[in-house]
């Protein structure tokens, strides 16, 4: 996997937080408790200067991890955040698309609606999915959430869309240059606090994190934030491999990006 | 950790500038199996041969439709340089996703196709017109299907003769620019010599492209220049924007802010979460000045006192149209949306061909010399000069009309 300059992808995001809060009147940022959106925050309390200055929301379908929520508290507190819980509640037996799919744009749309969120903070990377390599910096989506991937607006010279719909919002990407492992090489240079869940138990561990229905561990011996840099230096294995969402139907994530997920 | 250099891809469509890019990444091992094998199976199910072009084209309108809709990239690393190769779609009505992938380049990868009944089409050389505009001054060019004509050093010599008039008439520098014969979706000449083209004395593709590629243009030559982007933390005092030329020093003093006209002096510099002494070109800083900033500093500079341009509100530009004309026009610029008054249009220029043309009724995916009379003064300068205060985007109503740059 190809290690970036660090510096630079950080100044990069920095100036799109920044953009971003300035532009719009009402920002808001997901936060699932991953190793992306927390890196997300952390280069956020960078931008504005040690507070954050907006709400982060937690889409929860009430079955994510016991580590994942207790990681929540923590960091929460920590970091003095504004957090949003918004509770999706999901069919027991439902998995990939019908748990961390379909269910959670409808519950993103209600707490985003009732707050007057404008603009969203997303930490996708182009590296993840080819669907998701297809995003600009700053994406409109309509008042029903719906991506026009066939009909994105210009975006050049750091020029990002501001011309939104009536009732729209625009998904702001930050981390969208990013590698997967310049993510973990930078949670090591800054101490990012991170989700005990990435480290390897037992010859396993979770490589991308969704919540208990539709993740599996991937095999590994990285038992911290050093020996996961050094497998990723090598490893031919897919990081969304884990993630049975990744393997339903074909399309399945162009659809639901176009519908509006996250 | 590489350095990353970054490519637009260019080119009329059907020349085969994803099937490279898909070809490359196959070749140099930067792709997962996965993707490849996914790929795999959905050229199967269209009953198509395996198309390396599936790799970069996501979309199913792209691979039903076999184009390329909109911009993507993808990471080659070379020889420690990491190649990000951005796809960019070959058609006339996309070509504002073909703009916004090429603008974010200082190297252009152009692909023509030997093939017969194909070869250099209008849109081959308006991407170039357009790509020289932006200030990309690296080119390769890459004769692509030599499968399709015997590898044929006769039809490669026609195409690079009949190219290499166009290319330096709209200026490129005759020692940036190269030519290499290739098949993308053979793999010859990409990452090793192709056997087939025994007359080519040249590298690969891969090579040349290492050889003869550009880094950024930010310029660090003593004259200040940070765009403003506002106010932080609600702190009059407390502004934060990006340094697009020179460096800045704590204490500096006779700094100003264009056009607000005050003159600050930098009593603190925060760039990348830590409080520094000094801060260069390219970084994101927070600046905490000695005054409030009364008004709004979005759109403004804060440049040094003894060399810093004079705000206007009448430029004279070139713009590449991609729209109409006759709505309500404006420009954005350095952050802001700035009203156009009125538009004097002094010359039209046909991208296919590079020349003048009558500036009578002016036809979209040309090019026009203007003069713009804007609502408000901007700290506009020429791009030659600072290319980042030296450009805009043109809008006509909430549609994307054009790009310029400030003559």
């Amino acid at each position: 996997m190809i290690k970036q300059n660090i510096a630079q992808l950080e100044e990069k995001s920095i100036y799109i937080l920044r953009e971003a809060n300035m532009k719009f009147k009402n920002v808001a940022a997901l936060w699932s408790m991953g190793k992306d959106s927390t890196t997300m925050l952390a280069l956020a309390r960078k931008a504005f200067l040690g507070k954050i200055p907006f709400p982060v929301i937690h889409i929860d379908n009430g079955i994510d991890f016991p580590e994942t929520y207790a990681f929540r508290e923590q960091l929460a507190k920590k970091w003095k955040l504004n957090l949003i819980v918004a509770n999706s509640s999901i069919k027991p037996d439902s998995v990939g698309s019908a748990c961390c799919g379909s269910n959670k744009p409808e519950t993103l749309k209600k707490v985003m609606k009732e707050n007057g969120f404008d603009a969203l903070i997303v930490s996708i990377r182009r590296d993840e999915h080819g669907i998701r390599s297809k995003e600009r910096y700053m994406s409109p989506r309509d008042e029903k959430f719906r991506w026009k991937y066939k009909d994105q607006p210009a975006e050049l010279w750091d020029d990002y869309a501001s011309k939104l719909d009536e009732g729209g919002h625009v998904r702001v990407h930050p981390l969208l240059d990013w590698n997967e492992i310049d993510i973990w090489r930078y949670i090591k240079q800054e101490k990012i606090p991170i989700n005990p869940l990435y480290f390897s138990r037992n010859g396993f561990r979770y490589r991308s994190l969704g919540c208990l229905h539709c993740t599996v561990p991937v095999k590994s011996n990285a038992k911290n934030v050093d020996e996961i840099v050094k497998e990723l230096e090598t490893t031919k294995i897919e990081e969304r491999s884990g993630r049975s969402m990744d393997k339903e139907a074909e399309y399945t994530m162009q659809r639901l990006r176009s519908l509006g997920y996250m | 950790m590489a350095e990353v250099r970054s490519i637009t891809l260019l080119g009329h469509k059907d020349h085969g500038k994803s099937t490279l890019i898909g070809s490359a990444l196959m070749l140099t091992n930067s792709v997962t199996k996965v993707r490849i094998n996914e790929a795999q199976k959905y050229s199967k199910k269209l009953h198509k041969n395996f198309e390396p072009a599936f790799i970069l084209d996501s979309f199913h309108e792209e691979r039903e439709g076999g184009l390329t809709i909109d911009i993507t990239r993808a990471e080659i690393l070379y020889k420690k340089i990491a190649f990000s190769l951005i796809d960019v779609p070959g058609h006339e009505e996309l070509i504002k996703n073909m703009i916004s992938g090429a603008s974010y380049a200082s190297t252009a990868l152009l692909l023509v196709s030997a093939k017969k009944d194909e070869g250099i089409k209008g849109q081959t050389k308006r991407h170039l017109f357009i790509a020289k505009m932006m200030g990309i001054d690296y080119l390769v060019i890459a004769v692509n299907k030599m499968d399709t004509v015997a590898y044929s050093e006769k039809l490669f010599d026609s195409i690079k003769g009949e190219l290499a008039g166009f290319i330096t008439k709209i200026g490129f520098d005759s020692k940036n620019i190269s030519f290499v014969p290739v098949s993308a979706y053979k793999g010859d000449n990409i990452l090793t010599k192709s056997g087939k083209m025994q007359w080519y004395r040249g590298k690969p593709l891969l090579e040349v492209l290492y050889r003869n590629s550009g880094k950024g243009t930010l310029k660090d030559d003593g004259a200040l220049r940070i765009a403003l982007q506002g106010t932080l933390n609600n702190r009059k005092n407390m502004v934060a924007g990006r340094i697009v030329r020179g460096h800045i020093k704590v204490g500096e003093k006779g700094t100003c802010i264009i056009p607000l006209d005050i003159n600050v002096s930098v009593k603190k510099i925060v760039s990348g979460g830590r409080s520094v002494k000094s801060a260069h070109v390219g970084e994101s800083v927070a600046l905490e000045l000695d005054r409030d900033v009364n008004g709004d500093p979005r759109g403004s500079i804060l440049c040094g006192e003894s060399y810093c341009p004079i705000a206007k509100n009448k430029i004279r530009a070139r713009i590449f149209v991609t729209g109409k004309l006759n709505g309500k026009l404006s420009i954005h610029f350095n952050g802001i949306e700035i009203g156009c008054i009125s538009i004097k249009i002094n010359s039209q220029i046909d991208t296919t061909i590079g020349e003048q043309i009558g500036s009578g009724k002016i036809k979209e995916l040309n090019a026009i010399d203007a003069e713009l009379e804007l609502s408000k003064k901007i700290p506009a300068e020429s791009f030659s000069s600072t290319r980042e205060l030296g450009r805009f985007v043109l809008y006509s109503g909430k549609e994307f009309a054009g790009i310029g740059i400030v003559l």
